[in-house]
């Protein structure tokens, strides 16, 4: 892909509602020393009745943010003891590993790094929940005090060019077989992926070989 | 010939050497895939591959002539179809 077709420069900020700034200032910057970056204290406007509110962020390295809005006088809605976080509170029953499917990863370099912000969170009300090496991440996780589920990360090695190929044979192939079966399987999956790398994984390697000689 | 595809990324070096010491097994290549073929089933001990959980659940990257009837902590195994 083209420099002209690829522009973006990666995450300027993503967004939450806190009930907890006092909290959420702890955590991310007493715990974490995430920066203060930024901040706007705006009076609601507009035609529907919004609140006033705080809107603040932190930085979170490659000057990327992660920002709350605090609503003055706005109160949660739904039942604050059923699982969920601050933005949305999850029906009963909601599994596990759907729960903890959404959740903000942040990078850092080194085992050193990440084990340092092991450290700072293990010192805090927000210990380490659990510290997992998966395929080729090395990854820290908590909540937040909002409930958002926030991971530390660190690569093992490199990306290797072969893995964007597969990345991309397993899309093609998640599509094709979606077009026949809307409830496909992790089998039926597999077997139009390898018909994809039978097709392509050749003519890809020749193509990169081109490219290095 | 049941057929599995393995990329070739550090971590999962290790599944077709263990694959290749089976002598009803071939493991082959397509571009920067490991093609292991095996004349009737195949099965793989995850001890033998010493791959930590991770790796193992997602190393099978394409299945063809087979389907995987066992894929857990302790064996991966494809029966032909």
């Amino acid at each position: 892909m083209t420099p002209t077709e690829h522009r973006v420069r990666g995450v300027d900020h993503a967004a939450f509602p806190t009930f907890d700034p006092v909290a959420t200032v702890r955590f991310y910057r007493d715990v974490l020393r995430f920066p203060v970056v930024h901040s706007v204290c705006a009076a609601g406007w507009g035609p529907e009745k919004h609140p006033d509110f705080i809107h603040f962020f932190f930085d979170i390295g490659n000057d990327d943010r992660i920002a709350f809005f605090y609503y003055f006088g706005h109160r949660p809605v739904g039942d604050p003891q059923a699982r969920g976080d601050a933005w949305a509170r999850l029906p009963e029953g909601t599994p596990d590993f759907f729960a903890n499917s959404r959740h903000l990863a942040i990078h850092v370099e080194s085992e050193e790094d990440l084990l340092e912000y092991r450290r700072r969170l293990d010192d805090s009300d927000w210990p380490v929940e659990m510290q997992v090496r998966h395929e080729t991440i090395e990854s820290i996780y908590t909540h937040d005090p909002n409930g958002y589920m926030i991971e530390l990360t660190r690569a093992l090695r490199p990306v290797t060019p072969q893995e964007d190929l597969d990345a991309n044979l397993t899309i093609d192939a998640l599509l094709d077989v979606l077009e026949e079966d809307p409830e496909p399987t992790l089998g039926t999956l597999l077997g139009r992926k390898a018909e994809l790398i039978v097709a392509r994984a050749a003519d890809w390697e020749r193509a990169q070989q081109a490219v290095q000689a | 010939m049941t057929t599995i595809y393995v990329l070739d990324v550090p971590e999962n070096t290790s599944l077709p050497k263990v694959a290749a010491q089976d002598s009803t097994v071939t493991v082959g290549r397509v571009g920067p895939y490991f093609e292991i073929v095996a004349e009737g089933p195949l099965e793989i001990d995850r001890g033998a591959t010493s791959c930590r959980h991770a790796v193992w659940y997602s190393i099978v990257a394409g299945v063809s002539h087979g389907t995987i009837v066992q894929h857990d902590k302790n064996a991966l195994r494809v029966e032909p179809t």
